[in-house]
């Protein structure tokens, strides 16, 4: 790719404005304003309230739990621009440029900061502490099943652990790429001076983390007894920490719609010159599919949730069967959205080692518009395959059928996408380094998820294996082996981007042999249980399951070492790795031209890109 | 006759294709995609059989062949794309720096493409049609069978099944039936969501509150069978599940009978 490209100069230190708020606000003031928002909240409705009736309750810790995420946002100068804009007058240059964090050394991450590269680093945070949180929840959820009739964790308890792992984790995944390198790396990708919508995109990061805590508070209001799914009328029924489970989804959820509007407006209008569509890296479009696919399928959660808060407070019966509402109309708008989310998940990552194989073999990317076709036929068909999760539930068996042929046709343009990565390969010699490695990962637990995929996509197999461990265990090779090795592989591809420092390979390939064998034992003994009848999220099993179960809590621990390794490479690695060179994988695409650290707008010239970023190799005539 | 540009002889198709095939590097990659393709058929045909439930019904030996099928026609597609990418990783370029770049003489190969596009979607098709049929043999015989079918009543609460059977006007907390007669389950909760798993029949169904779902199957072999909740439903979800059995005819009917001995409920 040719660019033109002047590095900054060192900027001098940014005007900071007069007798501006924006200077005193930050993550403190916010927890302040947003603690005495929901405290205040809480008490104050519940004076003359009957705090015996359920619906009472629920009512006042909803209320309080969005009154802390305003107070929040609030504290830390989230509305201070639209406040602004309503008085009439907009924020000066010198609070714009304060806001973006310039000169503001660590301060800046603890701020509500503009700057898309410290948006991108507080993701990187955020996920990894909730990956670590989910993980945590993994080890205990393992360790109960290690043996069958363990009384490790109380039933209530057990229940609560598998919900808030999963939802944790499904939160840390859906952000995993999009979150860190969506923000940070794909502005430069395409040449841009920054992101679409600043404030907004910071907005997105601190509506995310104000759902983390109302998540967490799940644990002290009684847990969560329904599975990340959260189905209803259990969910209905349920205790008051469902109340903190639906509020961190609304939360969450609006999070996404901001961010991934942010993106996808980006990318399409702010390329730099000459990179036309043909040219945009390959990471770039699996982002946008991912997060525009985002767009319109987390409403649907978001409107179920509504519901669901509703059929709690108010009693308006959605989903009570008693009062003419069905358990169905819930199932249909998770599952909406649940489908979907699996490929807002995966494509990120695959996108992201696909964006890594041309680098590493020093051959083009095999057929790009197969690539594009097939995350493109990916996202497509994914908006019409969710009632395949609902073929036992009873709901119009009459469309198991049409259900059945959409689900396993999406296994076509994922086809698409193994043949990209298998024409890369082809006769090549890959460069032995850890983000290639993750490919291999990567092929391996796809080619298996995606064809026990098939399995439980066929209707009359789905009848033994649906609701059973196998079911989990197909589920977690496609989005921990699948995804989660894409979204590692790219960490540590653009990790010397990311923090100027090469990331630790010793420890880099210790923690992939553990993460990578344990997973595979962790989930063929999960394969082996669910095939034979055991049933997901039981806290105790028969005990014909004791041995698939405990060569799958192995499993396990050899993953939480090999992730505890990864922390610990990438936390090392920022203080004290080497320092890296500009572009230490010899990439083409336009972020490696960034100096480190990069200057507040990345580029002080704007790119012209003059042809696509996958030029490798010597022609040959045939 | 057909000469290239230096006037030499054009090679056949078929010399080109024995002597693509005898390159050393493509010989590896088709030995190893044989290798490959024989592991994933020994699963399909030897693995998965021996994991699954035992046969009781026609649609657990429905689902264990479909199994099979699937495992054995995906084998191919994962013989070749892993024996690419085996052989690659063997090739591996070890060191510091950036090989250097290969030698490549297209970005991408339309019959390649299309191959690929056409097996992909035959082996698709073919996964359509295997479960079509299935399916539709299933739900044919549901219809033809249900005059002659023993219905079961089935309802779920936290977190005891129970069987209400009204031909026989008995209720009771195991589920037996008899071997050769078609069975219905008419299915609902009286509390949340649950999910009624015969598991040796190969079936299952959601129990839905206040709503009656329906499911039903061929016992076919005599056996034990194991009844649990697929559907988690709270606190005791993992507990929820009891005991049953395919017995002979003879067998059902002294059952029923000594269940109706004790007043008609199960003691």
């Amino acid at each position: 790719m040719t660019t033109l490209v002047h590095q900054s100069e060192i900027s001098s230190p940014a005007p900071v404005p007069q007798r501006s708020l924006i200077t005193k606000l930050n993550i403190v003031t916010g927890i302040i304003v947003g603690a005495i928002f929901c405290w205040g909240t809480y008490y104050s409705l519940r004076a003359g309230r009957d705090m015996t009736n359920e619906h009472n309750i629920n009512k006042v810790l909803i209320i309080s739990m969005f009154m802390w995420c305003l107070g929040f946002m609030i504290g830390i100068g989230a509305l201070i621009g639209p406040f602004r804009w309503l008085i009439g007058k907009d924020l000066t240059p010198e609070e714009e440029l304060y806001m973006s964090g310039e000169g503001q050394g660590m301060k800046r991450y603890f701020k509500f900061c503009t700057d898309h590269k410290v948006v991108g680093i507080q993701y990187l945070v955020a996920v990894m502490v909730l990956l670590g949180a989910g993980g945590t929840m993994a080890m205990m959820i393992r360790t109960n099943l290690a043996t069958p009739g363990s009384h490790l964790v109380l039933p209530k308890i057990y229940n609560s652990l598998v919900g808030l792992h999963g939802i944790t984790m499904i939160i840390a995944m859906i952000i995993v790429l999009t979150g860190p390198l969506g923000n940070f790396i794909l502005p430069m990708m395409i040449g841009a001076r920054g992101e679409a919508f600043p404030r907004l995109n910071a907005t997105s990061f601190w509506l995310l983390f104000t759902a983390i805590p109302v998540l967490c508070s799940a644990w002290f209001l009684g847990g969560i007894p329904t599975g990340w799914s959260a189905y209803a009328p259990l969910s209905t029924q349920a205790g008051p920490g469902m109340n903190a489970f639906l509020v961190a989804i609304i939360i969450f959820a609006i999070s996404t719609a901001v961010a991934g509007t942010n993106i996808t407006t980006t990318v399409i209008t702010m390329r730099a010159k000459g990179m036309r569509f043909n040219r945009v890296p390959v990471f770039v479009i699996g982002c946008t599919i991912s997060v525009a696919l985002a767009v319109p399928a987390f409403p649907t959660f978001m409107a179920a949730m509504v519901q669901t808060g509703m059929d709690r407070t108010i009693s308006t019966g959605f989903y009570d069967a008693h009062l003419g509402g069905s358990g169905w109309l819930y199932a249909n708008l998770f599952w909406i959205m649940g489908h979907p989310e699996v490929y807002v998940i995966l494509l990120p990552g695959v996108a992201a080692l696909l964006e890594i194989l041309p680098v590493f073999t020093r051959k083009p990317l095999f057929s790009f518009p197969m690539a594009v076709a097939g995350m493109a036929g990916i996202a497509g068909m994914s908006a019409l395959v969710w009632a395949h999760h609902m073929y036992m539930s009873g709901w119009m068996p009459a469309l198991n059928g049409p259900f059945m042929v959409t689900t396993e046709f999406i296994s076509f343009p994922t086809g698409l996408l193994f043949l990209v990565f298998v024409g890369t390969l082809w006769r090549s010699r890959p460069w032995l380094k850890f983000p290639m490695l993750c490919v291999y990962a990567m092929l391996w637990n796809l080619l298996i998820g995606g064809i026990t995929g098939v399995y439980v996509s066929d209707v009359p197999l789905d009848g033994t294996l649906h609701g059973s461990m196998f079911v989990t265990a197909h589920f977690h090779y496609t989005i921990m082996g699948a995804a989660l090795s894409g979204a590692v592989g790219a960490i540590a591809y653009w990790f010397p981007k990311l923090s100027g420092r090469m990331l630790n390979e010793r420890a880099s390939y210790i923690s992939f042999w553990f993460v990578q064998i344990g997973l595979n034992v962790l989930f063929m003994g999960m394969f082996l249980v669910g095939a034979e009848g055991q049933p997901r999220r039981v806290a105790s099993y028969a005990e014909q399951f004791a041995g698939g179960n405990f060569i799958s809590t192995l499993g396990a621990y050899a993953v939480g070492v090999g992730m505890l390794v990864f922390l610990w490479a990438i936390i090392h690695s920022a203080r004290r790795g080497d320092i890296a060179p500009a572009n230490p994988w010899g990439a083409k695409t336009l972020e490696w031209t960034v100096p480190y650290p990069a200057p507040i707008e990345n580029f002080s010239e704007d790119p012209i890109v003059t042809s696509d970023p996958y030029g490798f190799g010597k022609r040959v005539s045939k | 006759m057909a000469f290239d540009d230096s006037g030499d002889l054009k090679p056949t198709p078929g010399q080109r294709l024995r002597s693509f095939v005898q390159r050393k590097d493509v010989a590896q990659t088709i030995v190893l995609g044989i290798l490959i393709t024989a592991f994933f058929v020994i699963l399909g045909l030897y693995g998965y059989p021996n994991w699954m439930p035992k046969v009781h019904s026609k649609e657990m030996h429905s689902a264990r062949l479909i199994m099979t099928i699937f495992t054995v026609l995906s084998a191919p597609i994962a013989g070749f794309v892993l024996s690419i990418a085996v052989r690659a990783f063997l090739n591996m370029h070890r060191g510091d720096n950036p090989p250097p770049d290969q030698e490549v003489s297209e970005k991408s190969n339309t019959p390649a493409i299309l191959v690929w596009c056409f097996t992909t979607g035959a082996f698709v098709v073919a996964a359509i049609a295997i479960g079509l049929l299935a399916y539709n043999s299933d739900t044919n015989s549901a219809v033809a069978d249900a005059p002659n079918a023993l219905t079961v009543d089935v309802t779920g609460s936290q977190w005891v099944w129970s069987f209400y059977y009204p031909a026989q006007n008995i209720q009771t907390h195991t589920l037996e039936l008899p071997t050769g007669q078609p069975v219905i389950f008419n299915v609902k909760s009286v509390d949340v969501n649950h999910s009624f798993w015969p598991v040796q029949l190969g079936i299952k169904v959601d129990a839905n509150r206040l709503v009656t779902t329906t499911a039903d199957a061929r016992p076919t072999v005599l056996g034990p069978i194991d009844i649990r909740c697929a559907e988690l439903c709270g606190l005791n979800h993992a507990f929820m599940e009891t005991s049953g059995a395919v017995v002979t005819v003879n067998d059902f009917n002294n059952w029923v009978n000594s269940v109706k001995a004790t007043g008609g409920t199960e003691q």
